[in-house]
């Protein structure tokens, strides 16, 4: 069953045409602290954990843009009543969608930190280890941001309909990730940040942002360190479940209501 | 598997869809009659487990629909063919099937791989099997349902208006095989059309303003109209006694069809009844009921 929500997903033309035009756009706005600037000795750990923190910046607002619809289409599109008289209850349905929708989403985040892996090696860094570092720097970057906006993207728009929560997203994205917290409280450079801030910094052996910037909630701001990193992944996914678990009930709601 | 209905009541805010209906199926084909807005696609719905009706009991095959159990277990045997279904349009059919197939419960792929192609061959879309549903008819899509509806061999099958916008002939095909489905199954069909009924149902129950207002034979809804069914054949303007049931010129004049009580013209001459006439018949001694309560 996760194979056809995977299907689905991947199968959006918007997912590719988002993240084609943002893997492009992003590295010729990287200015100087992009990958081009990186020294000719740097270690293949922190190049592509570089790359993965630049598509970072700005690739989760098309993965939140694309995954907005997944689970409403199913009412937009008349299919709500034949699922709901299937027998799997509506928090099952919601799971596997998630998992299908996450792992569809991520193929194309990954291919684009290979194509820059193979970029790199044919314009002067001869490490074959970039290969194996472009996976590492995805899962740990990239994929657990996606993994937090993909369950908010999908429940979400169950209370607030799809396009507002998009215009809402956006927003979040940069407040919430990008503006510093010394301009307005919020939980840019924190743990529970998708950017991933933690995790690239920690690769990078250098903070990429705002990582553990001193803020609001300062227990959520520690130093970066190995630990902290994964500390971060393991809340991202955490608060992830939050949306999930509100799924199930919501869609329960809407079935009473008719 | 049978349907026991008693007192079942529904509302949205204020619109009451169900005002209590009761009525039994006992298995079989069975039609369901009634007007747009009578009541039939949430009555369908309540039957599916799709919604939770307001109060009042919905027993099938022994199941309380009110409980999770109950609902699971019947969604278990069930075959549902919602009003106005949509399809994912990004999936091919068998795509699609397999998805649903795999919603039910059909755990070994063999078997669901050779009931998909049976089905698909059974409503004629073995050709198109792999092409994506984006660019279906409505007719097609429809054939997609139905065949949706019917994995998983369900005891009872659920159809809510499925021959709207069928064009005749898919309408035709598509009564012969609901017809074919019901020598061992429970088949509920609900449709504005009395010629689905009639074609394919013995027993058939009636709804009007969210309730229940006739169950029976489909020979005794005829007969509600047996002494009322009149033919008239004139040049001249329609009769204006009774309800012109159907009108087709001919070169000696326009032959109406008339349901009414009495004689509607001193010409009329008495007719044996179809259903629709036994219908219209019926539909008008419960609105002169109606209307007999509503003054009184
Ligand atoms: N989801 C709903 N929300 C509000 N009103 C509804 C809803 N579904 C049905 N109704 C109302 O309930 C009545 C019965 O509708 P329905 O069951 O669809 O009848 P039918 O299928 O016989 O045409 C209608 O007045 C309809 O407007
Ligand atoms: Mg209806």
């Amino acid at each position: 069953m996760i194979r056809y929500e995977f299907l689905m997903q991947i199968r959006k033309r918007s997912l590719w045409i988002t993240t084609a035009i943002l893997a492009v756009v992003m590295p010729l706005l990287q200015g100087n602290r992009g990958p081009s600037s990186l020294p000719d000795d740097m270690s293949a750990r922190a190049v592509m954990g570089t790359w993965a923190f630049l598509f970072s910046i700005l690739l989760p607002i098309g993965f939140g843009t694309v995954l907005a619809d997944r689970l409403v289409r199913d009412r937009r599109l008349g299919i709500v009543g034949l699922l709901d008289s299937l027998p799997v209850g509506p928090g099952a349905r919601v799971l596997r969608r998630y998992v299908g929708s996450v792992a569809a989403t991520a193929v194309p985040g990954l291919a684009i930190m290979m194509a820059a892996a193979v970029f790199e090696l044919a314009t002067g860094r001869h490490d074959p280890a970039l290969l194996l570092w472009a996976p590492i720097a995805f899962a740990l970057v990239m994929l657990p941001g996606l993994a937090f906006i993909a369950a908010f993207a999908l429940v979400a728009p169950l209370v607030v309909t799809a396009p507002l929560f998009r215009v809402l997203f956006v927003g979040y994205w940069f407040w919430g990730n990008m503006l510093p917290t010394n301009f307005l409280p919020s939980l840019t450079g924190s743990l529970i940040a998708p950017i991933g801030d933690y995790p690239a910094s920690w690769l990078t052996g250098e903070r990429m942002l705002w990582a553990g910037d001193d803020g609001w909630l300062g227990f959520l701001r520690p130093d970066v360190t190995g630990a902290t990193a994964a500390l971060s992944i393991a809340l991202l996914l955490l608060v992830a479940l939050v949306p999930l678990a509100a799924s199930g009930p919501l869609l329960a709601r809407r079935r009473v209501a008719g | 598997m049978d349907l026991k209905i008693s007192d079942l009541r529904r509302r949205f805010g204020k619109v009451e869809a169900l005002r209590g209906v009761d009525l039994e199926i006992p298995g079989g084909m069975f039609g369901l009659l009634g007007a747009n807005g009578a009541g039939k696609t949430t009555l369908m719905r309540i039957i599916a487990g799709v919604l939770p009706p307001t109060s009042g009991l919905a027993i099938v095959g022994g199941n309380d629909l009110s409980t999770r159990e109950g609902r699971v277990a019947v969604q278990r045997r069930l075959g549902y063919l919602p009003q106005d279904v949509g399809l994912y349009p990004d999936l091919t059919p068998v795509e699609f099937l397999d998805y649903v197939g795999l919603l039910k419960g059909l755990d070994d792929k063999p078997a669901r791989t050779r009931q998909i192609g049976e089905l698909l061959e059974m409503v004629g879309l073995s050709d198109v099997g792999r092409r994506k549903l984006k660019g279906f008819s409505g007719g097609m899509r429809r054939r997609v349902g139905i065949a949706q509806a019917l994995l998983g061999d369900p005891s009872i099958v659920v159809v809510d208006e499925p021959t709207a916008g069928l064009d005749p002939e898919e309408r035709i095909r598509f009564r012969t095989v609901l017809a074919s489905l019901a020598g061992h199954r429970t088949v509920i069909l609900s449709t504005h059309v009395v010629e689905d009924v009639a074609q394919t149902c013995r027993e058939t129950a009636v709804m009007a303003g969210g309730r229940v207002m006739f169950t029976g034979p489909v020979t005794d809804l005829v007969r509600h109209a047996e002494g009322a069914t009149w033919e008239v054949t004139t040049s001249g303007p329609a009769p204006t006694g009774g309800v012109v049931v159907s009108a087709v010129g001919r070169a000696d004049g326009t032959h109406y069809r008339v349901v009414s009580p009495s004689r509607p013209d001193p010409e009329a001459t008495p007719v044996a009844p179809t259903l629709e006439e036994g219908y219209v018949a019926f539909m008008q001694t419960v609105s002169a009921g109606a209307e007999r309560v509503g003054s009184s």
